[in-house]
């Protein structure tokens, strides 16, 4: 085994603990719990009241709006990250490269500052 | 077998498993919002195939990316769609025969594809990436010098998508009293008070 995989074996063994813990917690009540439902135990509870419609209801598209966003500039941060640890390397070139690629997407930053896609109303 | 070996393989199968069966239930997963679940459960297990093959950097744009954006606006589209699946599903066996017949013909073409379909030699190795060089040191050596043009060009889809997305979904409500700092700010009494004289027994 290669030490960058020995790197990862203690997330590796955390998941399977947390497999086991979590599938255990689910298992147990299965087994154990008594289990006595009627009609009434089913029902909506007194103080509630039956659902209208289905709960399945369209979103605001606005939500659409700001996941598109926060994927624009999430995929900009990720582009940083191989540019901060190289940059020592590969010299001002690479530096002048993501100035203009950080200037392309401020420019969309502009814009929607401008239009108001960045405010909730 | 020794433990060496044995841990990574085990590992390889258990991972490489859960992403086939996952992706499996995607397509047959009756619920839309489950579908999108076993797809994040697939980009996990796919994430941590990427680690298993030494590229780090690349399993954890996976997570960051699709399970953190893309994977919640799939999410938001299914449910945005608002789709009575119930309805939908009802023409399925009127359509069954021509859908049979194009997936085989798809399916046919993509086997004999990947029966036939060589990578070519040069492609093969051509820098033999050394073991002192981490997966997101190799990536910024070449990415902002010898690809720089598609960098950038990444950059300007990214700007086409913001403000298309901007532009299609973007309606501003004309009657809604939004904050505006700078004025607020900015406001002086004068702006804000006015002395009235009220002769007496009339109102203003």
């Amino acid at each position: 085994m290669s030490g960058l995989l020995l790197d990862y074996l203690p997330i590796l063994i955390f998941t399977a603990i947390a497999l086991v813990i979590s599938f255990a917690f689910l298992a147990m009540p299965l087994i154990m719990a008594p289990a006595a439902p009627d009609d009434e135990k089913h029902s909506t509870y007194e103080c509630g009241f039956p659902a209208f419609d289905d709960s399945r209801m369209k979103f605001d598209i606005r939500f659409y709006l700001v996941a598109i966003l926060f994927i624009v500039f999430d995929l900009e941060v990720a582009f940083l990250f191989p540019w901060a640890v190289s940059l020592g390397e590969v010299g001002p070139y690479a530096f002048w490269a993501m100035m203009v690629f950080l200037g392309e997407l401020i420019i969309g930053y502009i814009y929607a500052w401008k239009v108001g896609a960045l405010e909730w109303d | 077998m020794e433990i060496e070996t044995l841990l990574p393989a085990l590992a390889f199968y258990l991972f490489a498993g859960v992403a086939v069966i996952s992706a499996l239930m995607v397509v047959i997963a009756r619920n839309p919002v489950r579908s999108v679940l076993f797809l994040i459960m697939t980009f996990f297990s796919a994430a941590a195939l990427f680690v298993m093959l030494g590229a780090e950097f690349l399993a954890l744009l996976l997570i960051v990316v699709y399970v953190g954006a893309v994977a919640v606006l799939f999410l938001f589209v299914v449910m945005m769609l608002d789709v009575d699946f119930v309805e939908l599903k009802q023409g399925f066996a009127e359509y069954l025969p021509l859908g049979a017949l194009l997936s085989f013909v798809l399916a046919v073409e993509l086997i004999i594809l990947g029966a036939t379909f060589r990578i070519p030699k040069e492609f093969v190795a051509q820098t033999p990436i050394t073991a002192d060089v981490s997966n997101i040191e190799a990536f910024g050596r070449v990415l902002y010098t010898d690809y720089a043009f598609f960098f950038e060009a990444a950059g300007l889809i990214l700007l086409v998508a913001m403000i298309g997305a901007i532009l299609l979904t973007l309606s501003t409500k004309k009657d809604v009293k939004r904050q505006k700092v700078c004025e607020q700010v900015s406001r002086t009494p004068k702006d804000g008070l006015k002395r009235v004289d009220v002769k007496p027994g009339e109102g203003i």
